[in-house]
């Protein structure tokens, strides 16, 4: 009897995870299901495509062969007057190659993943220093200052964007291509830093003092202490911090989307699959691939941060 | 190895004052067990000395040089902890050998310890292992070990044994004493176990609420202690403390005269200013009448009801009634007794101390006993 209820307990259970996960899924399959087809597979309500087409994600990453450029026979003459240099030929068949049609999206990835990078690096050290300072040391206004900065999350991001672009104006960093992308770079350090600070603070919390009294004790200095002790234990929650603040620079959008408009070089991702969208190359299995190469290293983060969260590195030190 | 001297050390927190005044010189390759009851400021103390904490006034001095001012790290001094406090990201040979690396050592002089160390602590097996995967035991050794393989001036020890099962807690008990005798080092042993304290110390120092009551040998303790407190704290089970009244030379409780006059060390006039004293006999003071070979010095408590028998195997303990309060006694297995019946039981007069009736319970015995 019991057992019989536990079974359909856990079918139940089961079922209603089953539901959540597919509800949650359901767009991702949905993305990968589309960006797999071939446009005349476009009206099948199927997930799964009938043939697969892997031209999008080709094209995106730039393996498609280039394409013949198909020259009229008047501009054709022309390009054979050996008069004409060879820049301004250049320039002509420019002029008729697929150029416009090619969305640079390696580019696009490259910036991205640098300055998500470099926020992720960034944010982590500077947020292990300030977490150590607010879990460890006592100064004065001490919790003030470790409640302070939770003040950025009450202030929503819109808000802040037209204030901060004129400041970095008027700092004279939006004039210049490296300027912005370094204010850009202090706002998602400033947006990752405090929730970064807080996980890190809550961790070392559970680090008991007394591993660096026995490290002082031992001879090293309590900088040392941070160092061979506090930091190498830390390792599995800096990483996760690290994911996350790669994820959050990685995603974001406004902010981008107002400092980097004018520097199309520069754009990341987020930004860059909204002109994707709206622009005349907006041909869906195009726009559903760069979505999921844009999703693919977020995944493979959380996955990588999932495998190094189990197990907790702090077990066995103390006791009592 | 050097000296380590407390002069007039302060310790408080805000305005509460934690230890109070503490003078105390260990000298040179000298073991000084601190011992008092929780709370009583013995952790503090160790901890001024390692420079975990800060003075609040006077002066810690290691050989020669004042260290006040000195962070921990530049003190020379190895600690083990009450917690064992072992780097969990690190291996066991890691953890011995880590302060060791710090201070330098040739890698040569670093093998050497790590296997003089883990051969005398038994660790050879369990070198790879995390703490994670030892038991406490083993933790325990381990934490000894990171202090041992160091080349201290001093070395702390924080209740290391209390984390213990009482078997093991014995064993290693043994094993630092050992080891101490191999090494002759300075240490300072921090406890609240007053068998710790008697079995390890050179030196034992009894403090209560951040006072040292006494400073002495363990014999020296047990056989003299200068109040009541240190009196009942140390000895197991504790003293019995019976009040007295004076009349003549005599002390008189229940319808017992104890001639004072037998009595080591009293002075009698001054014993004569008194109302009224109390009279200290330890449980293992008590002879078995029927089984003592009689002395002049014997004095013999007739006819005691026995209201209860613990058999301890060799030992047993008696409870009964001395003026009016419980006492105990330990006989040794030659005792036939069973509760209630009646035993008489004697005690050798040059073993009984005397405390004034004050709150701090002064002895009134001088001199050697
Ligand atoms: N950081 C602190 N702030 C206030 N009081 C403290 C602090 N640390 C210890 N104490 C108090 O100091 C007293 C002595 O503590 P401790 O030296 O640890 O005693 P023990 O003799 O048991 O080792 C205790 O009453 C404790 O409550
Ligand atoms: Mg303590």
């Amino acid at each position: 009897m019991m057992n019989k209820r536990s079974t359909t307990q856990s079918v139940i259970l089961y079922a209603l995870v089953l539901a959540l996960v597919i509800f949650c899924v359901f767009p991702f399959l949905q993305i990968l299901s589309t960006s797999l087809k071939h446009p005349i597979d476009w009206g099948n309500p199927s997930l799964i495509p009938r043939v697969l087409h892997l031209d999008a994600y080709k094209e995106l990453l730039g393996l498609m062969p280039a394409k013949e450029v198909d020259v009229p026979a008047s501009v054709q003459r022309l390009l054979d007057n050996p008069a004409l240099s060879a820049e301004k030929k250049q320039m002509l068949l420019d002029k008729f190659s697929a150029g416009g049609d090619v969305f640079p999206f390696g580019r696009y990835m490259l910036n991205t993943f640098v300055i998500s990078f470099v926020t992720g690096i960034c944010s982590t050290f500077l947020a292990s220093l300030a977490a150590y300072a607010i879990a460890r040391l006592r100064f004065p206004a001490q919790s003030l200052m470790a409640n302070g900065v939770l003040f950025v999350y009450m202030v929503g991001g819109v808000l802040l964007m037209v204030p901060l672009y004129q400041m970095s104006v008027n700092v004279g960093l939006a004039s210049s291509a490296a300027g912005t992308i370094f204010s850009l770079f202090l706002i998602y350090l400033i947006q990752t830093l405090p929730v970064a600070m807080y996980m890190l603070g809550n961790y070392f919390r559970t680090i008991p003092f007394s591993l660096e009294e026995a490290a002082m004790m031992d001879g090293c200095s309590r900088v040392e202490a941070f160092w061979r002790i506090i930091m190498p234990l830390s390792k599995p929650m800096l990483f996760t911090v690290f994911i996350y603040c790669f994820v959050i620079a990685w995603n974001e959008y406004l902010f981008a989307s107002v400092f980097l408009k004018q520097y199309q070089d520069f754009q990341t991702l987020p930004l860059a699959l909204q002109t994707l969208f709206t622009s005349k190359n907006a041909i869906w299995d195009r726009i559903m691939a760069a979505s999921m190469l844009t999703l693919l290293p977020v995944v493979i983060c959380f996955m990588l941060a999932n495998k190094h969260l189990s197990g907790g590195l702090t077990d066995g030190g103390v006791k009592g | 190895m050097s000296s380590v001297i407390l002069r007039n050390v302060n310790k408080s927190y805000g305005n509460l004052p934690i230890v109070k005044n503490l003078n105390l010189e260990v000298k040179d390759g000298e073991f000084v067990v601190l011992v008092g009851p929780s709370g009583c400021g013995k952790s503090t103390t160790l901890r001024m000395v390692a420079g975990l904490e800060d003075i609040t006034q006077g002066e810690i001095q290691i050989g020669s040089r004042a260290i006040n001012d000195l962070p921990p790290h530049k003190r020379n001094i190895a600690m083990v902890f009450q917690n064992y406090a072992l780097y969990p990201h690190m291996s066991v040979r890691e953890n011995i050998v880590f302060g060791l690396k710090k201070s330098g050592a040739d890698a040569e002089t670093i093998k050497e310890k790590l296997a003089d160390v883990s051969e005398m602590l038994k660790l050879d097996d369990y070198l790879d292992r995390k703490p994670a995967d030892l038991s406490g035991g083993q933790r325990q050794r381990v934490a000894m070990g990171r202090a041992l393989a160091r080349d201290a001036d001093v070395y702390l020890f924080d209740e290391p044994l209390s984390n213990l099962d009482a078997k093991l807690r014995h064993h290693m008990r043994t094993e630092i004493a050992r080891i101490q005798h191999q090494y002759n080092m300075t240490a300072i042993y921090v406890t609240h176990d007053q068998i710790e304290a008697m079995t390890l110390g050179d030196r034992v120092v009894v403090m209560r609420d951040g006072i040292v009551e006494q400073v002495g040998t363990p014999m020296e303790i047990y056989l003299q202690p200068t109040n009541t407190f240190v009196a009942t704290f140390i000895g197991s089970p504790a003293m019995n403390l019976i009040e007295a009244k004076i009349e003549g030379e005599d002390l008189v409780f229940d319808n017992y005269r104890l001639p004072a006059a037998k009595i080591a060390n009293v002075d009698l006039q001054d014993l004569k200013s008194h109302d009224t004293v109390l009279v200290g006999i330890r449980p293992d003071f008590f002879e078995d009448s029927a089984l003592s070979s009689p002395s002049d010095n014997l004095f013999e408590f007739n006819d005691i009801q026995v209201e209860l028998v613990e058999n301890l195997g060799f030992d047993k303990e008696i409870m009964f009634k001395l003026g009016g309060e419980d006492a105990k006694a330990r006989l040794d297995l030659r005792s036939h007794v069973k509760r209630q019946e009646n035993i008489s039981m004697s005690v050798d007069l040059n073993r009984v101390l005397l405390f004034d009736t004050s709150p701090q319970g002064m002895l009134l015995n001088t001199g050697e006993v």
